[in-house]
């Protein structure tokens, strides 16, 4: 793909404004059905983008005692490395924008971007509320991101190879790997709530507590563009959970049906449980999360070598 | 143990430094001792293990001058001459079930020093810093730090001193210049500091903490209240006695009714008179619907603190009920106005009844649910179990009440140990639990909702009959009361005095919170971060809830200009058809 084409791609569709429209439209459905769960109304549809303009028009202020260039490049820096993330994946049930071997690897890398942004964004101001947020987003990274990339780990094993889109094809052929491997979408789905501080993993920014966490210090474009950022890697999230686990995504209504699915199981998660304090959250992550991958990915490794293919 | 035989032990325990020694009721004794032998006193008690201290009352025996004639304001010159002579009082009340012993002591106004009693009680520490700042008595060993009234308050002006007068302040600030606004240096080198409040997202109402962090660990905890100190005790000796019933009501957003009943009560004891048993019945009736809709509301704000905002919204949804009854029968959500001295003003009959049963058939189901919640969710068990563990032990001598006592194991419920009102007639089964830690304070809520609904039927079905209210005088006669009732919080103290006059001379109230702060800054030490919400909202501190405007600005349609701004009133009903209308209008 080159010329105008490519910039059309990055730029509309399926990258770009697309990605933007579309992790809104997920954000206003996570937000709807965990209301819904709730017994509360819930927003309205166009409620997330209304945030989103109103943040981006409000007065960014940078507090004393920062480094204002890290206070204010940091959440472009996230945001940028989230809408990188989407080209790499099957958006909309498309091929990728972009492909090489081993972009599963550098997807996740992106991915991982936003939390360590978040993290020293916090650390970058003298507000105790960011500190500790930022302390607790950094501890939940290194609990959850093991795990998180093993268990994304088992399909690239299956399939043979470590291009999103060859899996993506591999998972279309073959039985669902929800089904031949079980752990694996437990440890990435939770894996994926943990990553985004959803509810019973938002230690990190719990309000009673800690305000707002790392990003208390945000107002305006910066914490829409974190916010914006988040919404983008729960879109990219569960299409890359959907890709691997629930059988590829061969065309958009596959997309939209799978990925939505889980938006309702993990919106469902959100609303079931009570808060996880940090040091519940790690033990929790270290001691089943990393262990049920690891037990995934040897069963499946010596499956592999005997010469079973699931 | 009789309150007789009771009252008989303690004046034993106290008689090698009592002065002098008198009853001032069938439950009550009061001795006089020096200044210089409250700590061997309270000692003796403290360690015959004799109930606990549960209200520490700052006194000034200066009369009002000459009970000056109705509406003449005294002159400022009388007051400061009667005051001259005049001592203050410090009365350190301790109970045990329905018998109360007061040890009082009378300080030179000059020159009011008095050792603390906290070395020996430490939950006396936060009253006696009250009774400094607004008596002007020196507790030697405590503090200085203010604790209620403001940081400009100016040094040496005490407020409830009877020969301050408001002007004085205004003089004192204009005469000295203000203080440098040089910030307070809050953290010694080497220690984080992690301040909560007074605006903070955890608060319902602004109350300040400063807590010393290593990691998540907590490893000291301070506390500054009063920032919505309103004067009320003082406002109380300028108001008629029946004024006071209005503004005492509107000392707690949430337990409004409870305060207007102690206060109630404490009055017609001092007039010597009874309120009709129908009266007591609607009370008593009203107590239990209010401790409904203050423990479900309890229960939805501990979850938000929780995190388990899906049980914070279902709770305040099914409290919708009880407050919807509330209105129905009062015609208010908050301050019910049910009380008159002497009586209630309205009855419940009727079509009224018949919506309060059917409200509680609604609740109980719930209730028997939330229950479940609490005691086998194991996301929200993690959060509680084993969490705040405040032992029997140390809940029994640090005096704190209600169902922060009753879930550290501690039998203390005045509703069963000193049945007032109508208690006798409708006995209360106490909910206790020996958990002692926070999952037993939800179990104790959440089984006292039950009870309360069970008390709450069995009084509509044996409503006495009779008047609803008895004429009071508008002079009260000559004396001191104290009153004590079990809010949604514990119990809830009220002494009173009266100078025989149309006003009171003194009203003191110490609410449950007060007593109950002990238990937090003794156990937030070595909590991780996370839980200190918790174990805070854990005694459930008294948060002012907003009762609903029901004025509706129309704004003007368009196209005509009508009349701008012109108001409606809206009842109830109408504002609730009214959001239902307009969420539906509007697109979701």
């Amino acid at each position: 793909m080159n010329g105008w084409l490519a910039v059309l791609a990055y730029v509309i569709f399926p990258g770009g404004l697309f990605l933007v429209v579309g992790s809104l439209a997920y954000e206003y459905v996570d937000r709807k059905l965990v209301a819904r769960f709730q017994n509360r109304v819930g927003p309205r549809w166009f409620q997330p983008l209304a945030d989103f303009v109103k943040l981006l028009v409000k007065e960014e202020i940078v507090p004393e005692g920062v480094s204002p260039a890290l206070f204010i490049w940091l959440p472009a820096v996230a945001l940028g490395a989230a809408l990188t993330a989407g080209l790499y994946v099957p958006l909309a049930g498309l091929a990728p924008t972009w492909s090489f071997r081993g972009d599963l690897v550098a997807t996740v890398y992106l991915l991982m971007m936003m939390t360590l942004c978040i993290g020293l964004a916090g650390a970058n101001t003298t507000d105790r509320f960011s500190i500790i947020g930022a302390v607790r987003a950094l501890t939940q990274l290194f609990s959850y991101e093991a795990p998180f990339l093993l268990a994304l780990l088992g399909p690239a094993v299956a399939a043979g190879t470590w291009r999103i889109a060859d899996v993506n094809t591999y998972a279309q052929g073959h039985l669902w790997m929800i089904v031949s491997q079980p752990l694996g979408f437990v440890v990435a789905l939770i894996g994926l709530m943990g990553k985004l501080e959803l509810p019973p993993f938002d230690a990190p920014e719990a309000e009673t507590e800690i305000v707002s966490g790392a990003l208390t210090e945000y107002s305006g474009r910066g914490l829409a563009f974190f916010r914006l950022g988040r919404d983008i890697e729960l879109f990219i999230g569960l299409t890359l959970i959907s890709a691997f686990y629930l059988g590829g995504l061969a065309n958009p209504l596959q997309f939209l049906v799978k990925t939505l699915a889980l938006l309702v199981v993990t919106a469902g998660l959100q609303s079931l449980f009570a808060r996880l304090r940090i040091d519940q959250t790690v033990g929790l992550w270290w001691r089943l999360g990393a262990l049920a991958a690891l037990v995934q990915l040897l069963v499946l490794i010596v499956l592999k070598s005997v010469g079973v293919h699931v | 143990m009789s309150t007789a035989m009771s009252l008989e032990t303690v004046t034993g325990l106290v008689k090698p430094w009592a002065v002098s020694t008198a009853a001032s009721g069938p439950e009550r004794i009061d001795v006089e001792v020096r200044a210089e032998d409250i700590i061997p006193a309270v000692t003796a008690i403290t360690r015959a293990r004799w109930g606990y201290l549960s209200a520490i009352t700052g006194l000034d025996y200066t009369a009002p001058a000459a009970a000056p004639a109705e509406g003449a304001a005294p002159t400022e010159g009388a007051v400061t001459q009667a005051a001259a002579s005049q001592p203050l009082g410090l009365l350190y009340h301790f109970c045990r079930d329905a018998s109360v012993l007061t040890l009082r002591v009378k300080l030179p106004r000059e020159n009011p020093v008095i050792a603390s009693v906290s070395p020996v009680l430490p939950s006396a520490i936060l009253q006696e810093r009250e009774v400094a700042e607004i008596f002007g008595i020196q507790v030697t060993g405590i503090t200085k730090d203010r604790l209620l009234l403001s940081d400009d308050w100016p040094e040496g002006l005490y407020p409830l001193r009877k020969d301050y007068t408001p002007d004085m302040v205004q003089k004192i600030r204009e005469s000295t210049p203000p203080p440098s606004g040089a910030p307070e240096a809050h953290e010694k080198a080497g220690t984080f500091v992690v301040p909560i409040g007074p605006q903070h997202p955890a608060l319902k109402e602004p109350a300040h903490f400063d807590l010393t962090v290593d990691g998540e660990i907590v490893t000291g905890v301070t506390v500054r209240l009063g920032y919505v100190h309103r004067g009320i005790e003082k406002a109380a000796e300028n108001r008629s006695w029946i004024q006071n019933l209005y503004l005492v009501e509107r000392i707690c957003g949430i337990c409004s009714h409870i305060h207007a009943t102690a206060y109630a009560l404490g009055v017609e004891k001092l007039a010597g008179i009874a309120a009709p048993p129908r009266a007591e019945a609607i009370r008593v009736l009203f107590a239990e619907m209010e401790r409904i809709h203050s423990h479900l509301l309890w229960l939805g704000v501990a979850a938000h603190e929780a995190g388990f905002d899906t049980l914070f919204m279902f709770s305040w949804r099914d409290r919708e009920t009880i407050m919807n009854l509330l209105d129905e029968v009062s015609g208010n959500r908050v301050n019910y106005s049910v009380n008159l001295l002497g009586g209630v003003k309205f009855d419940v009959d009727g079509p009224r009844r018949d919506a309060i049963l059917k409200g509680m058939d609604f609740l109980e189901g719930r209730i028997q649910h939330y229950l479940e919640v609490v005691t086998r969710d194991e996301s929200f068990l993690r959060r509680t179990r084993a969490v705040g563990t405040f032992p029997t032990e140390t809940a029994d001598l640090l005096g704190v009440v209600g169902p922060t006592a009753r879930a550290s194991g501690v039998r203390r419920d005045l509703r069963v140990d000193a049945p007032y009102s109508a208690y006798h007639q409708f006995p209360v089964t106490p909910v206790v639990d020996d958990g002692c830690d926070l999952a037993a304070r939800f179990v104790v809520r959440t089984k006292e909702l039950s009870e309360s609904c069970r008390l709450v039927r069995a009084i509509l079905d044996a409503l006495p009959p009779g008047d609803l209210s008895v004429p009071i005088p508008r002079r009260i006669p000559e004396g001191e009361a104290i009153s004590r009732v079990e809010a949604p919080r514990g119990e809830l103290f009220y002494y009173l005095r009266s100078g025989g006059g149309a006003k009171p001379e003194r009203v003191k109230v110490r609410t449950p919170s007060l007593a109950n702060w002990a238990y937090v800054l003794s156990v937030a030490a070595g909590h991780r971060l996370a839980d200190i919400p918790m174990i805070v909202v854990g005694i459930d501190p008294c948060f002012s809830c907003n009762d609903r405007a029901v004025e509706v600005r129309r704004l003007p349609t368009g196209g005509a200009p009508g009349q701008e701004g012109s108001s409606e009133r809206m009842s109830w009903e109408e504002l609730v058809r009214y959001g239902i209308r307009f969420y539906g209008e509007t697109e979701l």
